[in-house]
């Protein structure tokens, strides 16, 4: 039973693993634009999620208004600055996503102070579930069946819409869709924009399970980068499976040899990468 | 021809002006000797990233490792410091071959991503293990060098000791980068796929080139334990990798002083600055903005355009030589406008 408790728990930790590691996949995909800022976002939306809890506003409100701000920052951010340093070596977009991660995340400690704090989930979620001899967090179990729906949406989106066709065209030969008359800058900054807002959206969900404090984007970074690794960059269905399998390892993990839950998931990640290092589900 | 700054003897000079100038102008001899250690990490890294093109964000774990062997040869076995000096060089070298072996299975950005996550996995090696290593609290006590029986407790003394190891392993990090072993690199970093259509084993090169680069960082981290007498979890975390990148490129990664100089500039800076504002990380994000977007080349870059300006040559194209991991990727989104 504790197995399938942490199995269960594992997964919705995958499912915001896998919201936090598709954004950076995308912006990658199209804009050859490494993001080392992307914790950042994540770190963003979980401390405005706070925020708004904090003022009195419901959870339901405060969530997607996170992940709202954090993409509209996020666009902003790529229309003034980023789109400059795209024609950059990779050297530069990291030096200057690093640079913007520290401000974020200096900014965080100035306005909320270093030490973090908790929000609490909205009230019609907070009790448990019991089915039989079975007790599970509501809280989770929503987390699991909204990032579905939010994945399976996502992955209509990509796959199945004009917007779809054309930012992956756009990733292909951004030229030739100029050439077609798109407008591809504004085609970027909205690709920018999702790709942090769901980083952003990762953030709000996962306040509540974990509470709020200013270093939680560096580790977000690492497990975002993992899931890349792990899924194959590109790759959504890898991502997605990746996600589920640093979530459920790290969930299992912690009643097996907690000191060692995040070791493991490194651990696994050089193992993978030693075996096929395309990653699991990976085509370039 | 080479620029006369960039010319061996003239850069060896650089170095030991810096050596000789710090104790005239600095009243802390530690962190004067922290300049020099860092310089030295600093210099290590770019070796890779300067000569080889690859950006690693897995220095911090040579750096933290050195730290670990050093402090745990002198305190639990005994051993005096040269032998430790030694032991770290060797185990830096092992673990950057090891971790770079892997890493270049992926290139560019996969690379980059790679070593970073390999360095989380090794600072949560530490921190799990922390019966070795002390986990947060880090591994305590660890003495300084004697010399001639006197222990270097005196900062000064300890800094002409880490003054004499810099200059001999800056000069060893300059034979490297001029020997025909740094030559093929530089040939690997400007185009990797003629590189190895010449017939160059482009990955026992770049192999190589982290286990160098390995074992010049473990032997810092191993003189950073020694001279704050602690070997901190904070070493091998993520971001001392993170804060070795950033001083090698705000350095420049031109040439192995440029390093120095981009150490020394982070180190003055932070002190300063985090005495007046606890905040500080704030300026130095937006400082690595402004480089990014108008200072490519680094604090060199700015040496070489004053003396371009005084002596009337053209300045050196911006950012001519390349200090990425790739060439500038084929995008054109101005197209559309």
């Amino acid at each position: 039973m504790t197995y399938l408790f942490q199995i269960l728990n594992g997964i919705g930790l995958g499912m915001l693993y896998f919201l936090l590691a598709v954004g950076l996949s995308i912006i990658f995909g199209l804009l050859q634009f490494v993001n080392f800022a992307h914790g950042a976002f994540y770190l963003l939306g979980a401390y405005l999620a706070y925020e708004g809890v904090e003022r009195g506003l419901s959870f339901w409100v405060a969530m997607p208004l996170a992940a709202v701000i954090v993409a509209a920052l996020a666009g902003v951010t790529e229309r003034l600055l980023l789109r400059r340093v795209y024609k950059l070596p990779h050297t530069f977009h990291i030096l200057v996503t690093v640079g913007l991660a520290l401000v974020v995340q200096e900014f965080v400690i100035i306005v909320w102070g270093p030490l973090g704090g908790n929000v609490a989930a909205p009230d019609e979620l907070s009790g448990v579930m019991i089915l039989g001899d079975f007790i599970y967090p509501q809280y989770r179990l929503f987390v699991i069946g909204f990032t579905a729906i939010l994945a399976a949406a996502l992955w209509w989106l990509l796959d199945r819409t004009r917007l779809g066709a054309i930012v992956r065209a756009g990733s292909e030969s951004p030229q030739n869709m100029a050439l077609l008359g798109y407008d591809t800058l504004s085609i970027n900054t909205a690709i920018f924009a999702l790709g942090a807002g769901l980083a952003g959206l990762a953030g709000a969900l996962a306040a509540p399970m974990r509470g709020v404090e200013p270093f939680m984007g560096v580790e977000a970074l690492g497990i975002a980068f993992v899931v890349v690794v792990i899924g194959g960059m590109g790759s959504y269905a890898g991502a997605l499976a990746a996600g589920i399998l640093v979530g459920v390892a790290q969930s299992l993990m912690a009643t097996l040899w907690p000191e060692g839950a995040r070791l493991v998931i490194y651990l696994g990640m050089a193992g993978i990468i030693m075996a096929m290092p395309r990653g699991l589900l990976g085509r370039a | 021809m080479i620029p006369i700054l960039d010319r061996p003897l003239v850069q060896f000079g650089l170095a030991t002006a810096a050596v000789l100038i710090l104790p005239l102008v600095m009243r802390s001899g530690t962190l004067a000797s922290e300049i020099l250690i860092f310089g030295l990490a600093v210099a290590a890294c770019n070796l890779l990233l300067g000569y080889t093109g690859l950006l690693s964000f897995g220095q911090g774990i040579f750096f933290g490792i050195g730290s670990y062997v050093a402090g745990l040869g002198l305190v639990r076995a005994g051993l005096p410091a040269p032998v430790m000096l030694a032991v770290s060089l060797g185990v830096g070298a092992l673990v950057a071959a090891v971790v770079g072996w892997v890493s270049i299975r992926r290139q560019g950005v996969y690379f980059v991503m790679l070593t970073l996550a390999f360095s989380q996995m090794f600072y949560f090696l530490a921190y799990t293990f922390s019966g070795i290593t002390g986990g947060d609290n880090g591994f305590l006590d660890i003495p300084r060098p004697t010399l001639v029986g006197t222990r270097l407790t005196d900062p000064w003394t300890y800094y002409a000791y880490v003054a004499v190891l810099f200059l001999v392993l800056f000069a060893a990090l300059q034979r490297v980068a001029l020997s025909t072993f740094g030559r093929t690199l530089l040939a690997i970093r400007d185009n990797e796929a003629r590189a190895g259509a010449i017939g160059y084993p482009v990955r026992a090169f770049k192999v190589a080139a982290f286990a160098i680069s390995g074992a010049v960082t473990a032997f810092a981290g191993a003189l950073h334990a020694m001279l704050i007498g602690v070997a901190p979890l904070s070493n091998i975390d993520y971001h001392t990798s993170e804060t070795l990148l950033i001083m090698t490129i705000i350095g420049g990664s031109a040439n192995l002083f440029a390093s120095l100089l981009g150490a020394g500039a982070y180190l003055l800076a932070a002190d300063a600055l985090s005495a007046i504002w606890p905040r500080w990380l704030l300026a130095l994000g937006l400082l690595l903005i402004v480089i990014t977007l108008f200072l490519q080349r680094g604090l060199w870059g700015l040496i070489e355009r004053a003396i371009a300006l005084v002596t009337r040559a053209p300045p050196p194209d911006d950012p001519a030589r390349p200090v990425g991991t790739n060439p500038p990727v084929a995008h054109a989104p101005e197209v559309a406008r």
